[in-house]
């Protein structure tokens, strides 16, 4: 029998449910910067791209775990209007789920049935360019009432939550000179974050603020330096005019110190860096900037005078946790080059890394993290073998951090690549003259797999790993449940123990499931999402 | 640009735009090119401006001898799309999906000089057969070759279908197959892209946990299950979760090795005849 104070608390539960599935059924679509910055203790909703600003990718919710998840079933499947390369990590909020097809479309979907409530296709220009990047779409950020999409010809955009209706848009870059964007933007207080792709077309990178209201320019932080600004005397000549250095995927943001923390692309061009000697600041680079002003307040420098196009856009993770018995602030990456790394997140200073996969172009980091790099790891016109590949041992998939193992988890990817070296063919500012400067012939064969890597987040060590046949480009999930959800390029995807690697769950989608996945909750019910081929699937417990 | 300004380019360019394309999606996929020039013809000059161009522009996708690394294998694309062909290609994109752009921007000249260049591959892993193909269909009927393989629709399927071989496997490597098969294993179809390129054909044994044992070639694997066929064609489908061992059997096949059953000339006869097959594709 219950106590009065028991039926108090129940009709509290009650209460607290009703309020809930009332307001996630009305479509409230109002989510206020509070609310994202509160997301850990806002689970059933996922409002970023990286689940937080932290860019983890965790999740509290744990009604989904070891123990049932092998239950878990399709409970319904979107399939996309507009086919193609379908990367798409969605939004969802207030029983709402934004999702992006390829190239550039938002579709709102109903969270409960996967039914469309609206859906807005950008306007292209028929001579779009996207040169050395798929035409797909990562994702939207979303704020107050409006959605942000960054559009495939370098447009930002800003959608009425409820209806899709345009309230406004603003050019990022031109396309014309091969400006593309992928990627989903970050919206923070007031402002959105975005950076831009299509490095190999002769450009200078940027990352961009917008006023959220009404779209105009805040700041824009250049990555490469011009005449007279430190760091420019590590381009050759006049090479640091169209460089690259592109700022492609979604970084992470620290409200405690108002700073953003946005990877950099590869130096243009690519595999032949004769014209551009030097270290090439500030490619392949994670900087950290000043959220209102664009300043850059620190940079760390993965891959100097790079040449294998190890870009560093992989979206860098921020965790607190302690080295050597004192709690630090932290950012860590399991970047492109193979290895993983750890750094204040307040100084930016190299604090410990280590190769997370097979590369065989350095002989470790020095004090300050730069790489020792060994003889003859460079491209030649005969082709040299060097690990890892151009698309190297992770790419612009998401790792993911527990807090509960203290583990990141890393979709990592075993191949070697024969590098060549070709002429570079580089304008400036001339997409008409892309360059590249060679390529490469990636080993193919049984010799070739991925594996999800658990790591100790403090120091790179591995922990245990999950094997899978082929080139999964998925990124990873990890939940309170104590689970990693991902899946390999063969159509399974599937959930592991986050503290083993134990695979628990798996089902054959059909198809590869080339998105990071995400979960949520509605009405009380965990969901976990995977968008696979051109279909988003949800999965739930009976 | 300002929102007013984006919105009076769009609607400015609504009738275009709807000219253009419909339904959105074809918007990324290949455009007819335009009326151009004639087709030049490749000088030395050119084609050295062309292989700056294509190693700048399309190697990193095709590979530095367009065999192929993120792209395919474009090789022989000369003899299967013809100039006009390429041209077209390179213009307007490939195929949806395909993740290749279209590099109208170029402009005519430099995509004929692309076009001049890819033409000059040659057959896919170049090289020409020495023997006779007529004399080579004898020693592929007497070998019992279409026991295990196809050609058109006549023969067995437990192998690779050989109807198009000559146009996808060079000369070299057919030669070295019916030598050495197990060494020299094909790679699955390239154009099954969630799926990585291994070697079809790989022999397999397994063990399962009931004690049970498997071998046969992989038709299929993925990280949870293995599809095998056996000698007797019998499929099994395996989860992986249930063996306890699986063993991969280097350099096997079921294809015997023909080293010391053809001479040197029915050999190089036998291979002319396979290169035959499906060469003008």
């Amino acid at each position: 029998m219950k106590t009065s104070r028991q039926r108090w608390i129940l009709c509290g539960f009650a209460l607290l449910a009703l309020v809930l599935g009332s307001r996630a059924q009305s479509w409230a679509q109002d989510v206020t910067y509070d609310e994202i910055l509160h997301s850990a203790s806002h689970p059933q909703d996922w409002l970023t791209y990286g689940g937080n600003y932290a860019s983890q990718r965790f999740s509290e919710l744990k009604q989904v775990n070891t123990e049932n998840v092998k239950d878990l079933k399709i409970q319904w499947v979107y399939q996309l209007k507009h086919q193609g390369i379908f990367e798409s990590s969605p939004i969802v909020a207030d029983g709402i789920m934004y999702v992006t097809e390829p190239p550039t479309t938002v579709t709102a979907l109903d969270v409960r049935t996967g039914k469309p409530i609206w859906r807005w296709s950008a306007p292209l220009p028929p001579n779009l360019l996207t040169i050395g990047l798929f035409p797909t779409n990562r994702g939207v950020a979303i704020l107050d009432d409006t959605v942000y999409v960054a559009t495939i010809d370098a447009h930002l955009v800003a959608l009425d939550a409820k209806t899709g209706a345009v309230k406004w848009t603003s050019e990022i870059g031109k396309n014309s000179q091969s400006v593309a964007i992928t990627q989903a933007p970050l919206a923070i207080d007031g402002k959105i974050i975005v950076g831009m792709g299509g490095g190999e077309g002769g450009l200078r990178g940027y990352i961009d603020a917008y006023d959220a209201k009404d779209g105009h320019r805040l700041w824009r932080l250049y990555t490469i330096p011009t005449t007279g600004e430190p760091g420019v005397e590590t381009w050759e000549g006049d090479s640091y005019k169209y460089g690259g250095a592109t700022t492609w995927n979604t970084g992470a943001y620290d409200p405690e110190t108002n700073t953003l923390f946005w990877g950099t692309g590869n130096p243009a061009p690519d595999w032949n860096g004769d014209a551009r000697k030097g270290d090439n600041l500030y490619s392949c680079s994670l900087l950290a900037i000043d959220a209102d002003t664009g300043k850059m307040k620190w940079y760390f420098q993965f891959s100097p005078h790079e040449t294998h196009d190890w870009d560093a856009a992989e979206p860098p993770i921020l965790i607190d946790a302690k080295i050597d018995g004192k709690m630090r602030k932290l950012v860590v990456q399991a970047d492109r080059n193979a290895f993983y790394y750890v750094l204040d997140r307040e100084t930016g200073k190299f604090i410990a890394g280590k190769a997370y996969a097979k590369q065989t172009w350095a002989q470790g980091l020095d004090a300050n993290g730069r790489p020792i790099e060994l003889p003859n790891n460079q491209p030649t016109t005969k082709g040299n073998l060097i690990y890892p590949s151009i698309t190297g041992s992770v790419n612009w998939t998401s790792s993911s951090y527990s807090p509960l193992t203290g583990l990141v988890y890393v979709d990592t990817r075993e191949q070697g690549a024969y590098y060549f070296k070709g002429h570079p063919e580089m304008e400036p500012n001339n997409p008409h003259d892309i360059g590249g400067g060679g390529g490469q012939k990636a080993v193919l064969g049984d010799a070739a797999y991925s594996a999800i890597r658990a790591l100790d987040a403090t120091t790179g060590e591995r922990k245990w790993q999950f094997k899978m046949v082929g080139d999964s480009w998925t990124g990873t999930l990890v939940t309170a449940g104590n689970l990693v959800f991902c899946a390999d390029a063969g159509g399974n995807f599937f959930a592991l123990n986050a503290e083993t690697g134990e695979p628990l769950w798996h089902i054959q989608l059909g198809n590869s499931v080339r998105a990071n996945p995400i979960t949520y909750e509605v009405d009380g019910k965990q969901y976990v999402e995977a968008a696979a081929g051109n279909s988003v699937f949800v999965f739930s417990l009976p | 640009m300002n929102a007013h300004h984006r919105l009076l380019w769009i609607a400015l360019s609504a009738l275009a735009f709807l000219a253009w394309t419909s339904p959105i999606s074809a918007q990324i996929g290949p455009a007819a090119p335009p009326p151009h020039s004639a087709h030049p013809t490749p000088t030395p000059q050119s084609l050295a401006e062309g292989k700056a161009l294509f190693e700048g522009t399309c190697a990193g996708c095709h590979g530095i001898d367009g065999s192929g690394a993120n792209g395919p294998n474009i090789r022989g694309v000369g003899k299967d799309l013809g100039p006009e062909g390429i041209y077209s290609v390179i213009y307007g994109g490939g195929a949806i999906g395909s993740g290749m752009p279209a590099f109208s921007s170029l402009g005519e000249q430099k995509i004929w000089l692309l076009v001049n260049y890819v033409s000059s591959f040659g057959e896919p892993g170049g090289g020409a057969a020495t023997g006779d193909p007529a004399k080579g269909k004898e020693v592929y009927d007497a070998s019992g070759c279409s026991n295990c393989h196809m050609i058109g629709s006549q023969g067995g399927d437990s192998g690779p279908d050989l109807s198009q071989i000559g146009g996808v496997r060079s000369v070299g490597f057919l030669h070295d197959a019916l030598l050495d098969p197990g060494a020299n294993l094909p790679q699955s179809d390239a154009s099954l892209q969630e799926r990585t390129s291994y070697p079809s054909y790989t022999m397999y044994r397994v063990v399962m946990k009931d004690g049970k044992v498997i071998e046969g070639m992989r038709l299929d694997e993925d990280s949870f299950t293995l599809q095998l066929r056996d000698a007797k064609g019998q499929l099994h489908s395996i989860n992986k979760l249930d063996a306890s061992k699986i063993e991969v059997l280097p350099d096997k096949s079921f294809m015997p090795s023909y080293k010391d059953k053809l001479t040197e000339t029915q050999l190089n006869d036998l291979v002319a005849y396979l290169a035959s097959l499906g060469a003008g594709r």
